[in-house]
């Protein structure tokens, strides 16, 4: 909402600068969201004052709201214009219906006017500094009369109307050509105003092409009607527009200010394009009319809530200056919510126009007493620590990704979309974090970052039947070198173990049970990949991007990808100390030639399981293939280590437990000693 | 043997021994001629046993002259035995001497995303005062988003929020108010929680992202009151800036707040929006069965980025979503 602040002495006398003005309306929640003085040819010094009106305040789209609160604020009085009565030249013949979703309707019909006429300087002068474009006169004033008391009216050629008007719902598959030429076919909540034949507006929002003023027009019918919120509300919108009378009506207009509206655009309509005016028509369905609510306050109450002391005259004060018609009882106040005021309904309401009208700044202010609690590090912050000590970066990306990422990285079925996305790239939610760091990491990678190491903990979204499965996921990316570069010794590339090492650090900071086995996504190459599982179910994977992904994506080098769902992470805690054994560490180093697609993993448990009572532990050293050793067979190399919590082990004892592990690494895997 | 050749043999000794220690080219050397003379078998043991064949009246002297010696001869070996260490420190430190200018070896720079790092700070702020975190879903169905926050279908607050909406007849929610609503569903009154999260709205310019962070708090409690709302702002916005910041609100309007207002804070003359907040209004109260005549809230939110945008004084949103590593590792 723009205006001229010298539009308001219409309605009120006040002497502030324009900075006080503005000042006064934002403490009272009428925004201002910005202002500039200007020069007027016919008002002198002026301002051009802009508002952000919030819904609740429908009030305030208007010159005529702005100066209620104003008067209240300064304890000025406000006044209406005087009307100049324009008496009635003919009986005008149209009857008209209303209903119960716009239960007031007046209109005038006016004959035999010159649209060639000049809007008067100062309506034009107005407009313009309120961004309006001036059109012909008669549209000039009917915004005008918008702008000044917030009455949308609107005017039709009155020779392309056939029979009587109606207000009624639309029907069936009704459709209209709007005045943009837009073509719409109505739904039936939507409200239209009607003659004998067809549809002429739609109601509240905007009028239709086949009743339009145009350059030939000579006669008009205009119209200042009520229409309720609930029945204008979102219509404009379903449509993908919206318009300033929709924006007031949807809001709520004072619905005993239509014959008001309508006799102050007929005194600005003789003095411009004259003309002879017809009767005003007027219908009103009672009982349809929005009831003024009494509302209660207890002012006891409402100073312990916002700790005020508010006296009982002031706040009197305050509701009679609002148009509440305030009466007084104890410390109860009882209002009548005034016919502008769409948004006085309870007590809570009144609490908040006595805080703004006192000042929210001069309200007092006390101390929260804090309490105790315990505080633990939550999940996330136990692995973001852990990432960012291991050159970690977090990276935030959006949860919706295009539809190429998705087929690349997704889970396709599974697809949860947004209906009505910014853009197609930004229309499918993430099944998985996968698709983030890899764009992460290529747009770093175009500006010169080779070696990177990414992490994002975010929810990822799966569409089961109807219901979203919502999952709290971590995942990870290394590419290049394991370390920042030295002057000193070359860095290596990263590898697999490298981002195994890493998601094994990561798990053992929680109270999990975990496994790995066989890979299942096909975006991972399927030789170097590892599914995790917890129990028995997949929550995530690790591994190298495949071969065909890194070709597509423009990839030189491996790229290695982590993701685990970290919602039933549990938190690790020491319950109580495990007594460890004083007794000296025994140990032996085993070379053992096994066939190369046995995996280290089934000869560790070959091992574990042969080795006896004391088993304490097991590394491997060295995995070795090549000259030497037959070319299907590989060589691991491993220290086991015994120990016993009573006394130092025996050699026998030692030499026994081996024999008995190269037995079962013989018979189990066909494996021998090398020697 | 008499008490003169005895003597002779130890001023022989005593020559031969210093000859020997001074000689000495290292600790180890030294130390095979301390062993040769001052050891079991050493040569100075060696004379006290030939003590017996000298007269009964001659031993008591001759045992001072050999302890004296003895003596001597540690003294003198632990006095060569120091310059000896300290000379071959000096060596290896002459040797030793690297360019300790050069740059160590540091590991890759790590770092939290800025976002994450002022909810961490935001939270635990409100944490000491007594809140608990909580979360929600942000796949929200429009019950939560918006209808138990006293927004009916249709009303024009809804413009407020761009919405998107899924097509499982969800939405991704525009606020984390819907976890207020959830948490008061679970759990009984007395309430004091904070609610950080990615909330979405369909806008995107040089102003707004579509999807961005937000972080809502909410007391209800026994006289929950405005003006403990405004303190408790006060004292956030202190603790978060570091430092007294000139603070004002004004009324403004959320359907589910009831006063409603917004906080502007002086930032470079200008007054700037970051907060806003208000009174619970009753009907989201009385929607999860708090009881109004005790209990009373209010509830407060914040744009996660904006406040980082300030404290970090960056420029542009949308840094926050392009992962340069230019930009994180700042963090």
């Amino acid at each position: 909402m723009q205006f001229s602040k010298n539009w308001l002495s219409e309605f009120i006398d006040i002497s502030l600068s324009t900075e006080e003005i503005c000042s006064q309306l934002t403490m009272a929640g009428l925004e201002v969201d910005g202002y500039e003085h200007i020069k007027s040819k016919i008002t002198g010094n002026d301002s051009i004052i802009n508002l952000d009106i919030t819904p609740n305040r429908g009030d305030g789209f208007s010159v005529l709201g702005v100066a209620r609160e104003l008067s209240v604020i300064n304890n000025v009085k406000l006044r209406l214009p005087i009307l100049d009565s324009v008496p009635d030249s003919f009986k005008d013949d149209i009857g008209v219906k209303v209903c119960s979703e716009g239960p007031i309707y007046f209109g005038r019909t006016l004959r035999g006017i010159s649209l060639k006429s000049k809007t008067l300087p100062l309506i034009a002068e107005r407009l313009k500094l309120s961004d309006q474009k001036l059109i012909d006169p008669v549209v000039d004033i009917t915004n005008y009369i918008l702008l000044e008391l917030g009455q949308p009216l609107h005017a039709f050629d009155r020779d392309k109307l056939n029979g009587n008007i109606s207000v009624r719902p639309a029907q069936k598959k009704e459709s209209i050509t709007l005045l943009d030429d837009q073509n719409i076919t109505l739904d039936s909540d939507c409200l239209v105003i009607s003659d004998d034949k067809e549809a002429i507006a739609f109601a509240g929002i905007m009028g239709g092409k086949n009743s339009s003023v145009t350059k030939t027009t000579s006669s008009i019918f205009l119209e200042s009607a009520f229409f309720k919120p609930t029945s204008v509300r979102g219509r404009a919108r379903r449509y993908g527009f919206q318009t300033d009378a929709s924006l007031r009506f949807e809001r709520g207009v004072d619905y005993k200010l239509q014959e008001f509206a309508l006799g102050r655009a007929s005194s600005l309509l003789q003095k411009t394009v004259g003309g002879s005016f017809g009767n005003i028509i007027g219908t009103t369905k009672k009982n349809s009319i929005p009831k003024q609510l009494k509302v209660g306050i207890n002012l006891k109450r409402s100073n312990k809530v916002l700790g005020t002391n508010i006296s009982k005259q002031k706040a009197v004060r305050y509701f009679k200056g609002l148009g509440f018609s305030p009466e007084s009882k104890d410390d109860a106040i009882t209002v009548i919510s005034p016919s502008w005021r769409y948004d006085i309904n309870i007590e809570a309401d009144l609490i908040e126009e006595l805080a703004r009208l006192e000042g929210y700044d001069s309200l007092p202010q006390t101390s929260l007493n804090p309490v105790y609690k315990k505080k633990t590090k939550t999940t996330e912050e136990i692995l973001n620590d852990a990432l960012t000590s291991k050159g970690f970066n977090e990276i935030i990306s959006y949860s919706f990704i295009s539809p190429e990422d998705h087929s690349l990285f997704g889970e396709e079925n599974k697809t949860l979309e947004v209906k009505n996305p910014i853009s197609q790239n930004m229309s499918i939610m993430r099944t998985s974090l996968v698709s983030g760091l890899v764009n992460s990491c290529i747009y770093n990678l175009n500006h010169g970052q080779n070696d990177q190491r990414l992490f994002e903990i975010g929810n990822t979204f799966i569409s089961k039947k109807n219901l979203v499965q919502e999952t709290k996921t971590l995942a990870g990316l290394i590419k290049g070198n394991v370390s920042a570069e030295n002057w000193s010794e070359k860095s290596r590339e990263s590898s697999f173990y490298d981002l195994k090492g890493i998601v094994l650090d990561l798990l053992s900071k929680f109270d999990i049970e975990y496994s790995f086995k066989d890979n299942s996504n096909n975006f991972l190459h399927p030789g170097m990949s590892r599914s995790i599982y917890f129990k028995n179910q997949e929550v995530g994977f690790l591994g190298a991007l495949h071969p065909e992904h890194l070709e597509k994506l423009g990839f030189k080098e491996d790229v290695f990808i982590f993701s685990i769902e970290i919602s039933n992470f549990i938190n690790k805690a020491v319950t109580s100390f495990i007594e460890f054994s004083k007794q000296p560490l025994t140990s032996r180093d085993l070379a053992i030639l096994i066939n190369k697609e046995i995996t280290s993993e089934d000869l560790q448990q070959v091992i574990q399981s042969s080795a006896g009572k004391f088993f304490k532990d097991i590394k491997i050293f060295d995995v070795y293939q090549g000259k030497g050793i037959a070319e299907d067979k590989k060589s691991i190399a491993l220290t086991i280590s015994w120990q016993s919590m009573k006394n130092t082990l025996l050699d026998s004892e030692i030499d026994q437990a081996v024999e008995k592990i190269v037995n079962s690494v013989k018979t189990k895997l066909g494996g021998e000693l090398r020697i | 043997m008499n008490l003169d050749t005895l003597k002779q043999k130890i001023s022989v000794l005593k020559s031969k021994a210093n000859d020997d220690f001074l000689s000495s080219v290292s600790k180890e050397d030294l130390d095979d001629s301390y062993r040769s003379f001052l050891g079991k078998k050493g040569e100075v043991n060696l004379l006290l046993k030939t003590l017996g064949s000298l007269p009964q009246e001659k031993r008591k002297e001759a045992g001072k002259i050999l302890n004296e010696l003895k003596s001597e001869l540690e003294e003198k070996y632990l006095s060569t035995s120091v310059s000896l260490s300290s000379s071959a420190n000096q060596e290896r430190l002459n040797k030793e001497k690297i360019d300790s200018t050069l740059p160590g070896f540091q590991d890759l720079k790590g770092s939290t995303h800025p976002v994450t790092q002022t909810i961490k700070e935001i939270c635990e702020f409100f944490e000491r005062m007594g809140f608990d975190v909580e979360s929600g879903p942000e796949a929200e169905i429009d019950y939560y988003n918006f209808e138990a926050l006293n927004v009916p279908d249709d009303h024009p607050a809804k413009d407020m929020h761009d919405t998107f909406y899924l097509n499982n007849s969800g939405l991704l929610r525009t606020h984390t108010s819907p976890v207020q609503i959830r948490t008061m569903e679970k759990r009984e009154a007395p309430h004091r929680i904070i609610c950080p999260g990615k909330v979405y709205r369909k806008d995107s310019d040089l102003t707004h992202t579509p999807m961005f962070h937000q972080i809502e708090g909410l007391v209800v409690e026994e006289g929950a009151s405005f003006s403990q709302l405004k303190g408790l702002l006060n004292d956030f916005l202190e603790d978060f800036f570091g430092e007294k910041v000139e603070l004002r609100f004004r009324p403004s309007y959320f359907p589910f707040t009831e006063p409603s207002a917004e906080a502007d804070i002086r930032w470079n003359k200008n007054w700037l929006e970051v907060l806003g907040c208000g009174m619970v209004h009753p009907n989201v109260l009385k929607g999860v069965g708090v009881d109004t005549k005790k209990y009373s809230g209010f509830a407060f939110g914040l744009g996660v980025e904006r406040m980082a945008m300030l404290k970090y004084d960056i420029p542009d949103l949308r840094a926050f979503f392009e992962n340069d590593l230019r930009f994180l590792r700042q963090f």
